[in-house]
Parts: C-alpha cells; sequence; structure tokens
C-alpha cells in the first residue's frame, strides 16, 4: 500500500537546516498494523505527517497503492485524503464548538455525503466505538478516554484503508490506554491498515512490527510474533 | 453543507463571546452611522423628484459681476426675462415669475392674530409649474382673481383646524382675502412657502415690470418636450449680451442668465444670494458618503484585525478540519459564513439603531426621513449589504486561516506563519490609519470649537446685551414714531431707544455714495445705516472723531454724516481726523422728484462694529438720519426688573397699534442664530469624534489582544526572570504609543491644511496654534493607552508558569 524510497525533507530556517528525513525507505503492505517508535527529533512525526498528506517531501518517492503521490498539489493531496486517511491525534484535537455526533460527521460533510447516509454511517461508527448515548455531548464533556474514542469513531467514520495514529495513547491513563489500543487492534483485524507513531513499547507490542527511527532514518524492524 | 457552515458559525460566536461582541459591536456601530448618512443623502436627492415633467423645468438665476464684489451667483432675475423668454424663444413653453415676501405679515382669520413669514405673490401659472397637492380646491384659477389666496395644509390648521376653508376670508395687514385651495406642504419642495397670492397684488408698476435692471423677481422656464436646456441657455445669454449689456454697463454691473436644472435647485444652489429655496449643499452630501464609506471600510478593518488576532486560537481547529479531509475552499466558505452571520446580526442590531436615532436626526436636521424596513427593496438592500459587509471583512482572515499548514499547526500554539521580528504591516497599517483619522478629528474639533467660542466672544464693538428688537406696525406707530419712542422713555427700566433701519444682525441695505472731490464726483459702494440720534448711544459704538447726532444742531439731520473707519480708508479720506468736515453727496430714496441729492458733510467717525456676521469684513459704511426708512426699534433694557418694563413696552405699543399683536426678540438672540451652522458642525465634529476614537480603539483593542496572545510565552518567562508588572505593561504597550505617534504625523498636516481651508470662509478668524495639535497627540496617546493597558496588565499579571506550560 505504501512504499516509500530516499525519501529526504529538510527544515529550513534562516539561521540553519534540519535534515527530519535523510534518504528514508520504508514498506507498509495493505492490512499490516506497524508501529514507529524512537527518540524525540528523530522524525517519526515528519514522517507521519507525509504519509498523512499533510506534508510534502523535498526528494524521493513516494507510492501511494502504486501512484506516486510526492509531487500532488493541495488539492490532489486533500482529495486523497479524505478519502483513504484517517488520523488519530495524541491530544484528540476534537473540535470544541462541534458535539460528538457533529465532529464524527464532519469527514462525511467534506466527501459530500447525503445527509440520511451520513447519519446511518455515524450511528453505525459510534455505536461500534460505544459512545452512543454520548453523541450530543460536546467534548469537554466527556473523558479522556471517551473524547479519543469519539477521535478514532472520526477516523474510521469515511472507511478509509489507512489510519495514521501519532502516539494515541499519550494523554491517556493505561485502562483508557489499552481499550483505544484494542479499538486499533480490532479495525485492524477488520482490514485497517494502522501506522502509529508511539513511544509506548507496550502499544508497540499490539502491532505486527516495530520500525525504529534514528536521525531520519529507519534502523531496525522488528517483528512481533 | 451550508446548514453546517452555519450551524458551527453560530457555535463559534457563541463560544468567543467577547470577541464577538467586540465584532459586532464594531460592525453595528459602522452600519449604524452608514445607514443614517445613507439615509440623509437619500433624502437629499428626493427634491422635486414628485414634479411631472419636472426635466423640461429650469430655473433661471444670474451670474452677476460688478467692480467690488466680483462675480457671484443670484437667485433673484429681472421681470423681462420671462417676458422675453415667453416672446422670442418658440421653444419655451411656458414662464413663471413669483416675489418672494422676505418680510412677516400680520395674517387675521377666525379670530386668530398671527405674523406670517413665508410666502410668495406668484403668477397665475404656480400651480401648472409646481402641481402641488390639493386638499381643499382647486388649482385651477386659484391665483385668477387679485384677492384670491392658496394657503398651506399647515397654515390653515392655525386658523381653521381641520375644517375646509375654501371661500373664507383671511385679512393680510388689513387687506381682506379670500381662500381658494389649501395645498399638502411637501417637504420634498424646494419652495416652503405656507402661502401664495397673485403676483398683481404686490402693484408692482408697469414699467418695473418690463425692468432689466430692477432684480427682485424668481424666474422659472418650461421648455418644450424634446428641447436641450443648454442650447435655449446660450441662445438667450446671447441676446441678453447683444441687448441688455449696453443698458447695465452704466450702473457698474453686468450678468449673464444661467439655467439651472429643477433637480439641481436643492443641491447646487448652496453659494447663491437671495436665494429662498430650501437648499442643502452637494459638498456635504458627497463628504457624508465618503465619511459613511470610510466608517464601514474602517469597520471592516478592524473585523479583519480580530478575526487575524483571533487566529492563533483557531489554528487548531483549521489543523484537525484540514487532516480530516476539508478542502481550502470548504475552510474559506466555513470562515466567510462566520463572517456573514456575523454581518447580518449587525445588520439586524443597527436597523434597530437606526429606527431608534432617527427622531433625533430627523430633529437635527429638520427632515422627516423613515427607514421602511419592511420594503422588500429595502430588506433586498439589507441583505446583501450583510452578505457584502461579511465577504469584505471575512475574506482576508479566511485566506490566511484557510492557509495554516496544519502540520505545523497541531503540533504546538503557532500558526505557523508568525515569525518573531517580523512586523505585521497590514495590522498595523489600519491601526496608523484609523488613529489619524482619530487624531485630524481631534484636531478639527478643538479648531472649530474655538472659532465657535472666538465668533461668541470677540468683540463686536457695539453691545448686543438687553437690546429688545422688533419691527413698527401700523400706521399710527410708524407715522408718530418719536412720540412712540418718547413713551417708551418714560419706563424706568428703559435706558434709552433707537428707531432705524440698519440694526446688527438685521438687514441692511446696500447703497452708493458720492464724494465730490476737485470737481469730479466719484461714486463709491456702501451700507448705508438709517439712523436716529439715539442709535450710537444705544448701541454703544464707539465715536473716535468728531461727535454723535446731535438734537441740538438741526442741520445733523439734513446735512450730517457718520462714517466708519473703513469708510475713512476705502474714501480715501486718511485718517479719521481729516475726515472730519469731508463733503458726501447722496442720492435720496424717495420717487419724487427724481434724482434729489442730500448734500452733507461727515460729522463723526466710529470704530468699526460687527453688524453683520464675522463671515464678512465690515465694510465701508455711512449712519445718516433718514427717517422715511425708519422701520425697526431697539430698546436697551436696564437689567432690573425686566418683566416690568416689558410691560410697558406692550402697553405702549397698544396704545399706537392695538390692532397689532408685538412680537419682538432680542440682539443678541438674532446675533447668534447667524452662527447655527458652525453650531451644528461642531455638534457634528464631536460625534464623528467620538466614532472615529471608538472605532480606532476597537481595532487598537484587537492589535493589543493579539500581541499579548502571541507574546504570552514570552511574558512568562521574562517574569520568571523577574520582570515586574510594570516592566510588562511598559513593553507591551511602548509598540502601540509609537503607531499613535506615526498616525499624528501623518495627521497633523493634512488638519493643518484642511482647518486654514475651512477658516478662510471667516473674515476674522483664530490661529491655530502648536499646542492643538499636542493636545490632540496627548489625546490620542492617552486613549490608545488605555486600551492596550487592558489587556497589558491582564497579560503581566497572568501566572508564568501556565503561559509556559503551553508549549
Amino acid at each position: 500500500m505504501i512504499k516509500i524510497t530516499n525519501l529526504v525533507k529538510v527544515y529550513r530556517t534562516e539561521e540553519m537546516q534540519t535534515t527530519a528525513l535523510n534518504q528514508l525507505n520504508l514498506e507498509v503492505k495493505e492490512g499490516e498494523f506497524v508501529a514507529v517508535m524512537g527518540p524525540s527529533g528523530c522524525g517519526k512525526s515528519t514522517l507521519l505527517n507525509i504519509l498523512g498528506l499533510l506534508d510534502d517531501p523535498d526528494s524521493g518517492s513516494f507510492l501511494f497503492n502504486g501512484i506516486e503521490v510526492a509531487n500532488f498539489n493541495e488539492r490532489q493531496r486533500s482529495s486523497l485524503r479524505k478519502q483513504h486517511i484517517g488520523f488519530v491525534f495524541q491530544s484528540f484535537n476534537l473540535i470544541d464548538e462541534l458535539s460528538v455526533f457533529e465532529n464524527v460527521e464532519l469527514p462525511l460533510i467534506y466527501l459530500g455525503v447525503k445527509e440520511s447516509e451520513r447519519r446511518k454511517r455515524v450511528e453505525e461508527v459510534l455505536d461500534k466505538m460505544q459512545i452512543m448515548h454520548r453523541q450530543k455531548h460536546f467534548p469537554q464533556q466527556l473523558s479522556g478516554g471517551q473524547q479519543q474514542r469519539v477521535a478514532v469513531a472520526r477516523a474510521v467514520v469515511n472507511k478509509p484503508h489507512l489510519i495514521l495514529a501519532d502516539e494515541p495513547t499519550g494523554n491517556l491513563d493505561s485502562s483508557n490506554g489499552n481499550e483505544v489500543m484494542e479499538l486499533l487492534t480490532d479495525l485492524n483485524e477488520q482490514g485497517t491498515t494502522i501506522v502509529m507513531v508511539t513511544h509506548s513499547e507496550h502499544d508497540a507490542r499490539y502491532s505486527h512490527r516495530i520500525v525504529r527511527m534514528l536521525d531520519g532514518q529507519t534502523v531496525l524492524t522488528d517483528i512481533m510474533v | 453543507m451550508l446548514k453546517n457552515y452555519f450551524k458551527s458559525a453560530y457555535r463559534s460566536l457563541l463560544k468567543q463571546k467577547s470577541f464577538s461582541f467586540l465584532n459586532i459591536a464594531g460592525l453595528t456601530f459602522g452600519l449604524t452611522a452608514c445607514l443614517l448618512i445613507a439615509l440623509f443623502v437619500w433624502d437629499e436627492q428626493q427634491y422635486d423628484k414628485f414634479i411631472p415633467e419636472g426635466e423640461q423645468v429650469y430655473r433661471v438665476y444670474i451670474e452677476r459681476t460688478t467692480v467690488s464684489e466680483g462675480t457671484e451667483n443670484m437667485a433673484f432675475t429681472p421681470p423681462m426675462f420671462a417676458t422675453t423668454l415667453e416672446q422670442e424663444f418658440p421653444e419655451v413653453e411656458e414662464a413663471l415669475r413669483f416675489f418672494n415676501i422676505q418680510w412677516k405679515v400680520l395674517f387675521e382669520a377666525n379670530g386668530k392674530q398671527i405674523y406670517e413669514g413665508s410666502g410668495i405673490a406668484a403668477e397665475s401659472g404656480f400651480f401648472e409649474f409646481f402641481p402641488l397637492h390639493f386638499v381643499f380646491g382647486s388649482p385651477k384659477n386659484a391665483l385668477a382673481d387679485p384677492t384670491s389666496i392658496v394657503i398651506s395644509t399647515s397654515l390653515a390648521e392655525r386658523y381653521f383646524g381641520t375644517e375646509n376653508p375654501v371661500g373664507k376670508e383671511i385679512l393680510i395687514d388689513n387687506d381682506p382675502f379670500q381662500v381658494k385651495g389649501v395645498y399638502q406642504n411637501n417637504p420634498k419642495f424646494h419652495l416652503a412657502v405656507d402661502y401664495i397670492i397673485p403676483l398683481q397684488t404686490m402693484g408692482f408698476p408697469e414699467e418695473r415690470m418690463q425692468s432689466w435692471t430692477w432684480q427682485n423677481l424668481f424666474t422659472y422656464v418650461k421648455v418644450k418636450k424634446g428641447v436641450n436646456g443648454e442650447n435655449l441657455e446660450a441662445k438667450f445669454q446671447k441676446l441678453v449680451e447683444q441687448d441688455v449689456h449696453p443698458i447695465l454697463k452704466e450702473g457698474g454691473m453686468t450678468y449673464l442668465p444661467q439655467f439651472q436644472p429643477l433637480e439641481n435647485i436643492h443641491l447646487y444652489s448652496a453659494d447663491f444670494k437671495y436665494d429662498m429655496a430650501v437648499r442643502g449643499n452637494i459638498t456635504y452630501v458627497k463628504g457624508l458618503s465618503l465619511i459613511a464609506l470610510f466608517i464601514l471600510v474602517i469597520a471592516c478593518f478592524n473585523f479583519v484585525n480580530l478575526a487575524t488576532a483571533k487566529s492563533l486560537k483557531r489554528a487548531k481547529e483549521v489543523g484537525v478540519r484540514k487532516s480530516i479531509g476539508a478542502s481550502r475552499n470548504q475552510l474559506i466558505l466555513q470562515f466567510l459564513s462566520e463572517s456573514i452571520l456575523l454581518a447580518f446580526i449587525s445588520v439586524l442590531i443597527s436597523v434597530l439603531l437606526t429606527l431608534l436615532l432617527l427622531p433625533w436626526l430627523n430633529d437635527f436636521t429638520g427632515k422627516q426621513m423613515a427607514l421602511p424596513v419592511l420594503n422588500p427593496l429595502v430588506l433586498l438592500l439589507l441583505v446583501s449589504l450583510s452578505i457584502i459587509v461579511g465577504v469584505i471583512a471575512g475574506l482576508y482572515p479566511a485566506m490566511v486561516l484557510s492557509g495554516f499548514q496544519p502540520v505545523k499547526v497541531l503540533k504546538g500554539g503557532s500558526a505557523g506563519n508568525v515569525q518573531p521580528g517580523k512586523i505585521p504591516w497590514l495590522r498595523h497599517g489600519l491601526v496608523v490609519l484609523q488613529f489619524a483619522v482619530s487624531v485630524l478629528l481631534i484636531i478639527s474639533a478643538i479648531v472649530v470649537y474655538q472659532q465657535v467660542e472666538f465668533l461668541n466672544n470677540k468683540d463686536l464693538g457695539f453691545e448686543k446685551e438687553q437690546i429688545m428688537f422688533f419691527p413698527m406696525r401700523g400706521e399710527n406707530m410708524v407715522g408718530n414714531y418719536e412720540a412712540f419712542k418718547n413713551q417708551l422713555l418714560q419706563s424706568p427700566g428703559v435706558s434709552s431707544v433707537s428707531i432705524g433701519y440698519g440694526f446688527p444682525g438685521d438687514m441692511v441695505a446696500g447703497d452708493g455714495i458720492i464724494v465730490p472731490r476737485g470737481g469730479e464726483h466719484k461714486r463709491y459702494s456702501v451700507t448705508q445705516l438709517m439712523v436716529d440720534h439715539d442709535y450710537i448711544k444705544t448701541l454703544g459704538v464707539e465715536v473716535i472723531a468728531g461727535r454723535d447726532f446731535s438734537k441740538e444742531i438741526t442741520t445733523d439731520a439734513t446735512e450730517g454724516f457718520i462714517i466708519n473707519e473703513t469708510a475713512v480708508k476705502e474714501l480715501g479720506f486718511g485718517t479719521p481726523e481729516e475726515a472730519l468736515g469731508q463733503p458726501l453727496h447722496w442720492e435720496v430714496w424717495v420717487d419724487e422728484p427724481a434724482d434729489s441729492l442730500k448734500k452733507g458733510q461727515v460729522i463723526g467717525v466710529v470704530k468699526d462694529f460687527h453688524y453683520k456676521s464675522l463671515y464678512d469684513e465690515v465694510e465701508p459704511t455711512v449712519l445718516q438720519i433718514f427717517p422715511p426708512a425708519f422701520w425697526k426699534v431697539a430698546v436697551k433694557m436696564k437689567t432690573a426688573d425686566i418683566a416690568a418694563t416689558l410691560e410697558h413696552v406692550k402697553t405702549t405699543w397698544n396704545s399706537f397699534s392695538p390692532e397689532y399683536p408685538l412680537e419682538y426678540g432680542f440682539l443678541d438672540d438674532s446675533f447668534e442664530q447667524m452662527y447655527k451652522a458652525e453650531d451644528k458642525l461642531r455638534a457634528l465634529l464631536w460625534i464623528f469624534t467620538g466614532m472615529a476614537i471608538f472605532v480606532g480603539c476597537l481595532g487598537l483593542f484587537g492589535l493589543a489582544a493579539y500581541a499579548a496572545e502571541r507574546r504570552k510565552k514570552e511574558i512568562g518567562i521574562r517574569k520568571v526572570l523577574g520582570a515586574s508588572v510594570q516592566n510588562i505593561v511598559v513593553l507591551l504597550s511602548q509598540d502601540f504609543v509609537k503607531l499613535v505617534l506615526i498616525s499624528l504625523l501623518i495627521a497633523s498636516p493634512i488638519a493643518w491644511y484642511l482647518m486654514q481651508g475651512w477658516l478662510q470662509d471667516f473674515a476674522y478668524r483664530i490661529d491655530i496654534g502648536w499646542w492643538v495639535f499636542g493636545l490632540a497627540g496627548f489625546a490620542a496617546v492617552a486613549i490608545a493607552l488605555l486600551t492596550v493597558g487592558f489587556h497589558a496588565i491582564k497579560a503581566a499579571l497572568k501566572n508564568p508558569v501556565k503561559n509556559l506550560r503551553i508549549e
């Protein structure tokens, strides 16, 4: 599904430049659950942003489902993103002004799905995440675990092929964290590809494979048994 | 999709209450000012639009050129204009003349006596030119009979209430007239008259009605359909140049007739002399339109300013929306729906405010304006206004916000495009512009205030206080004015009485005076004050050479002239002392015998005194005793027991002219009336200054909020390192003080230039002192500090740990 070859990303400021990704290579197969680990500043998040088409690389190749997307413009990226990719963030990033239902509904609105269809799909996914009873609440009224469940619900409502999770349990206690990891594992078992950045060895163990990064490169891959 | 936009827009407005409040307040404010001004401007352009075939109607006026006064536009025309236009030009369908009855006349009907001041004597075609709506009677032949009168509804109500007065009698100065019709007062008609009588009633002699030089009538002309007014004007001008100019040149004056389209009369006659039309001023209309536009743009700028300032807070939302698939256009639409919703709310509130303020504006402008909110066209306009304002205000913030990179904004607090050390030119520029306008207005307000104070307090060269003033009425009083005067003086409350023609603040006569010098008779144009022996004493005018008129010296009444200082210079007499004894001749104002000359000499010189407004320079003035012109009475009263004195004046009046009621005023009141326009300007300027300051503060408030937000980490670090609250407040405020100082630099020269121009209209004016700019600058800085201080102190008092933890 994803094939990255010799990917380079350099951040420049007026005084200095930082190489975030240095000739990185990575392949993720359809249906895989990959955890990315590494110390702060090793380029994990940059990688995730490029995978999520939120950022573009300076050089190298990025094949998404066999299509070269490294040179896509904003519009193309946005369109690809909303159809195929779901995001889960460490800080949930729910929109405070929207209710649970509306937060989850938002990707479908941007996809142009009809209202009746939207309702059906949102209810379906809320039910699956067991937060149906909270659908009229606003994010501030929920616990961290519940918020993250909403975030996951939002990420999967448009049935993406790929879920990108950036330290999804980083702001949660362990029991809530485990719940979220169970959710992701379930999704993966139903066929969704997942790439997760994490600092937690515990969380990483839920994945099929751990990619370890250092200084913008992959240094090691552990296959989980 | 749209529903969703408006839903989230509505929620985010509720969420950020203070921000929404500021935005709505700013926009509402700007919109209300705009709506009020727009109503005024629209109303000003509605004059005479109700007249059918009005595009064929022109008013004829003259451009008069004299040596002493240059070229002036005058609404008065000679009678021969209409006659010639009708007889010589087949293009003309009809011409109309009327005479403005400028003085108050006594109306008596139904047991009521009232002095009426606004009437005309018109030719019978008046209602064909101006088909006013008749409530009673018919316009047909309404002015045919010399004793007929047509009155307005408001005049009719004063005497007859709501009943039909047609056929009833009204006595005008004891002459009977019969009411032929009642027309509805139309506030959109340029002639605000309450009664119309036939022109023939005035009894102008036939030879005067064939004059090219006696200019006392208003002339209108209606051309045939399809006739080009300008061509006709040119042809008529040519005729006047050929046939009339030779006659005119003898009198030292020439004129050219001009055609003014009916719809231009109200707005394009501001500088006309002797005009009686209800006049606006196109300059004010244009200036106000510009101000309205400016206020609206500034209010939109503030929205831009506040919204971009708040963008940091919304960056995360943008990141999230983008990461789940929102395209940039969708985000722009979302933010635009927010600003349109906001603009819509503001429009709603400002419509309410406008309705509330309209009575006040109507009072201030003397108009009867209304905002027909239920009119579909007005509704459509208001809705489009919301959309336009929403888009203008929201587009830039929407572009900025939607341009945020999700990668950057989702990571940390910074919106990504803010770089340290980079100056936000747009936002700073807007604040400078707004404050420049505020400073400009503050300076103007101070200058106007000073000038008005100057006008009110300048030594006029005479004492205008405690002088009761009224015209004589009735033959008995006019014929026995000496006896009347003596009886007035009987009261211990009356210190002196003067009867004459030419009192300060009242009408004065301009006429020629002849100076015989070395066999040559040179004619000068001067102001003639027809006075009695007590004029100088009553008004407290200072005699600087020679003496006042004296009753003991009988030749003073027949040969004495007193002139003012300006006349001494203009007539070439050298010094006041040298002027004494100089001969003067005057062509006496009587019809028989023609050309009789009053020959006399200068017996005294008075210090210049301002009998006209301070717009006009003191003119060369001649005072002489000429009883046939005596008309007005000035009674100088002592301060003690004024009530008793007034009672005495009334009793005396009734013993001479019981058939007329006494109507009096005070000289200082009529003098203040002359500066009414300046008083209104002063009030308006205060209002605009207040508005500009408020709007400017809104912008500054937004900018300060933004700066405090952006620098909160810096502030936290500084505080941890030991900075005091004052240090922080100074740190945050100094940038804004700089901006205000820049705006002061920009505004001062412009204000100086504009105010110098305004002051040029006054013959007597103040100098603009440097302290005015200092004061305006100080005020602006103080206001800015107060505004910024709120945020600066709030930021400075925050627990630094909170600010630092966010990163």
